[in-house]
């Protein structure tokens, strides 16, 4: 099960903290999440900041970066400043 | 003194409390086209003041209140004013930067300014209005909190005040206005030092803008421009400034057990999206701000203020707690005895740590909370020894205990909630920010290095003109009135909403390696003829505004004029390369071990900032700088030659 945590807007407009699912790539992932909770768009997905086990997608494989069982998913919305 | 600008009241008070007079000070419009309000008029007067070392809690020691011109315009999140003074926490020129009322108050009663002087004989508050300055009794005031206070002065007057941390002299004492706080140096130490309890000002009649209807244009597109962006449309209204904390904790950037790491494990608890879901009742903002970003919440069934990301960081992951409630309770609390939030929680952390090592056996311990609350009223009242000592700041903690290498101050300030380690360029600002270790005059670059933008944290490609173009850009916005999140919209929409888009990642690998063309920006703003009227809506205001001809080179000189003035303010003072610096363990100790990338590479990073600056090799402003930026060959305001007219005040 790859856990998945969402944090921003990600996770005040649709009122899910965390989630476990079984994915094997962030394009899957993004999929079943639209698939649990319809509000979640797979195209507003795209749009999010994922990070995998700390690290961006944009430094791995973006949205083909493949997922296994133990990942760790962070997804958020943009922060600015304080 | 009058004006021929639009939007000043043209007048500047001077006010003696030693002799209880009051006169005005002739500052002119040359010095409003230069210095524009707030911090960097502030500076201009100090300038006047402040000819070498003193004793900040003496009766040498002057306060600047001063409004700014964009103040009771209307223009949107345009209400902050400023508080300078030597600090007593640093030694040095401190500014303090508020919102709320008082500032849009002090234009409608006739002022752009207060110079207040002297010691008063007894505790006094000051009672201001169109008709002058009003000398009042503030003994049954004494050692009332900062709410009841303005509760007590009552009537429909903007109030600034300290607490009981003002009175006793704390050297992070802050004064508050409504709920928000003229936070950081010390400024209401300075003046419970001049027996000065309160400032109340009342105005009805904000001075007439030059023209009116050019403004109201560039409102309408401003406000509008504020309510759409991401971060200000959205992200800001809805979770504060605590929707930070996610991000620091995932970039290495959430200061955790004094500054020893960037990532707290127990994060999670301590983040704005909980504090939203848990807590907040409404969010709430200065007047005319669209962007609301204050939180509302209860304590002990009061409605008060809740907690900004640098406390919840401070509070939370550097001293190991993860209970978030009582991080509120504690915010409201120091808000209440009139403590800075940062440098109290910085102090504590300190000795937390110098508690662990054996060094200073407080009763202060990493995720022991139940004395803390305790430990607040002590340093507010300097009950006790060590609430006495604490009061004194980390600083002197040092020097008495020892544990200067991880005594997370600079200049004797302690910094904030962003771990210098995971975004260098920040651990730059910091060193060298004219107020010590805050992370706004630092310029605020991790902004781009991790939180809003994400460029390379590491490099120290670009960082030092960054951190010039932000520093000048954030003075010369503090100075026009604005907040400075009205310049989070500058940033392109597409950064934010396609954050993983072609365009969006170019911009974040190529921004570091465009410093040489913002060197020459930076060195020559007046090049720049230019108005980003989408993005930066704030020179069409000013323009419209005052009637002064501001370009986005214009804006810059002049936020380079407050950086460098202040600057030479302070190496009047003494202050050198030598004071630049981080404490060792951000400059010498790798955050994450085995990776050298993980540690701020000073010297180099200072270098090339001096550089960017125009100073020389000892950290001084360069004579060709100076007259430069115009500031090279000062007069002495209160010489020049005005009609004393005194006695048209109370």
């Amino acid at each position: 099960m790859v856990l998945v945590e969402f944090f921003g807007m990600y996770r005040l407009n649709y009122h899910i903290k965390t989630i476990e699912l079984e994915a094997d790539s962030v394009k899957d992932l993004f999929q079943k999440i639209h698939d649990i909770n319809p509000y979640y768009s797979v195209k507003e997905l795209r749009h999010s900041i994922v990070i995998v086990n700390d690290v961006n997608i944009n430094e791995l494989k973006r949205y083909r970066t493949p997922l296994k069982d133990g990942d760790h998913v962070l997804i958020m919305s943009p922060a600015s400043g304080g | 003194m009058s004006t021929s600008y639009g939007a000043y009241t043209g007048k500047v008070l001077k006010i003696d409390l030693s002799s209880r007079t009051v006169s005005e000070y002739p500052v002119n419009d040359n010095d409003r086209r230069l210095f524009l309000g707030g911090k960097i008029l502030a500076a201009r007067i100090l300038n006047d003041f402040i000819k070498g070392p003193m004793d900040p809690l003496g009766e040498e020691n002057v306060i600047v209140v001063s409004s700014c011109p964009l103040n009771a315009t209307g223009c949107p999140s345009s209400s902050r004013f400023n508080v300078s003074a030597v600090s007593p926490l640093t030694g040095l020129l401190t500014s303090s930067n508020c919102g709320g009322t008082f500032g849009t108050a002090l234009k409608r009663a006739g002022y752009d300014a207060l110079v207040i002087t002297g010691k008063s004989a007894s505790f006094v508050y000051l009672d201001i209005t169109a008709d002058g300055v009003e000398f009042k009794d503030a003994e049954p005031l004494r050692g009332m909190l900062t709410s009841d206070t303005q509760e007590a002065i009552g009537g429909k007057s903007s109030k600034l005040v300290i607490g009981p941390a003002g009175e006793h002299l704390v050297r992070y004492a802050c004064a508050v206005s409504d709920e928000r706080a003229a936070g950081r140096g010390g400024i209401g130490a300075v003046m419970g030092s001049k027996n000065l309890k309160a400032v109340a000002v009342y105005g009805v009649k904000a001075p007439p803008v030059f023209d009116k209807k050019k403004l109201d244009k560039v409102k309408i597109k401003w406000t509008k421009r504020l309510k759409t962006h991401p971060l200000t449309g959205e992200q800001l209204p809805r979770l504060g400034t605590a929707a930070l904390i996610a991000s620091m904790q995932q970039k290495r950037l959430l200061a955790t057990k004094n500054f020893n790491d960037g990532r707290y494990e127990k994060y999670s608890s301590i983040t704005g999206e909980e504090l939203a879901e848990r807590f907040l009742i409404r969010n709430k903002g200065c007047v005319s701000c669209p962007i609301r970003c204050a939180r509302v919440v209860e304590v002990d069934g009061k409605i008060v203020k809740g907690p900004e990301v640098e406390i919840m960081g401070l509070m939370g992951a550097n001293i190991l707690n993860d209970d978030l409630g009582k991080i509120i309770r504690w915010n409201y609390e120091m808000d209440e005895l009139g403590l800075d939030t940062i440098s109290t929680s910085g102090t504590i952390a300190f000795a937390m740590e110098l508690n662990e090592k054996g060094l200073w056996k407080s009763g202060l311990e990493f995720g022991k909370t139940d004395n803390i609350s305790e430990i607040l009223k002590e340093i507010s009242f300097r009950s006790g020894e060590t609430g006495n000592k604490l009061a004194e700041g980390s600083r002197k903690l040092s020097e008495e205990f020892g544990g200067e290498d991880f005594c997370i101050q600079v200049k004797g300030m302690e910094l904030s909630a962003y771990e210098p380690r995971g975004a260098v360029g920040q651990g730059l600002g910091y060193s060298v920010a004219n107020r010590g270790g805050c992370h706004l005059n630092a310029g605020y670059e991790v902004v781009v290095e991790g939180l809003g933008l994400t460029i390379n944290p590491y490099t120290v490609h670009g960082k030092a003109e960054i951190a010039v173009m932000f520093q000048n850009l954030m003075e010369a916005v503090s100075a026009g009135g604005n907040c400075l999140f009205t310049t989070y919209a500058f940033f392109p929409f597409f950064l934010f909403k396609r954050p993983n888009s072609l365009l969006s990642k170019t911009v974040n690998k190529l921004l570091p390696y465009l410093g040489g063309p913002l060197h020459v920006i930076n060195k020559y703003p007046h090049l720049a003829h230019i108005h980003l009227t989408s993005m930066l809506p704030h020179t069409k205001a000013l323009q419209a505004a005052t009637g002064m001809k501001i370009t986005m080179g214009d804006l810059m000189r002049i936020g380079a004029r407050g950086f460098n003035l202040e600057r030479m303010i302070n190496s009047r003072i003494g202050i050198s390369e030598k004071d630049d610096k981080l404490p060792k363990r951000l400059t010498d100790v790798e955050q994450v071990p085995g990776d050298p990338r993980t540690k701020v590479p000073q010297a180099k990073l200072k270098k090339l900032f001096y550089f960017a600056r125009g100073w020389d090799k000892d950290g001084h402003v360069t004579k060709k700088t100076a007259k430069y930026y115009s500031i090279d060959d000062l007069d002495d305001i209160g010489a020049r030659a005005a009609a004393d007219n005194g006695g048209g005040y109370r």
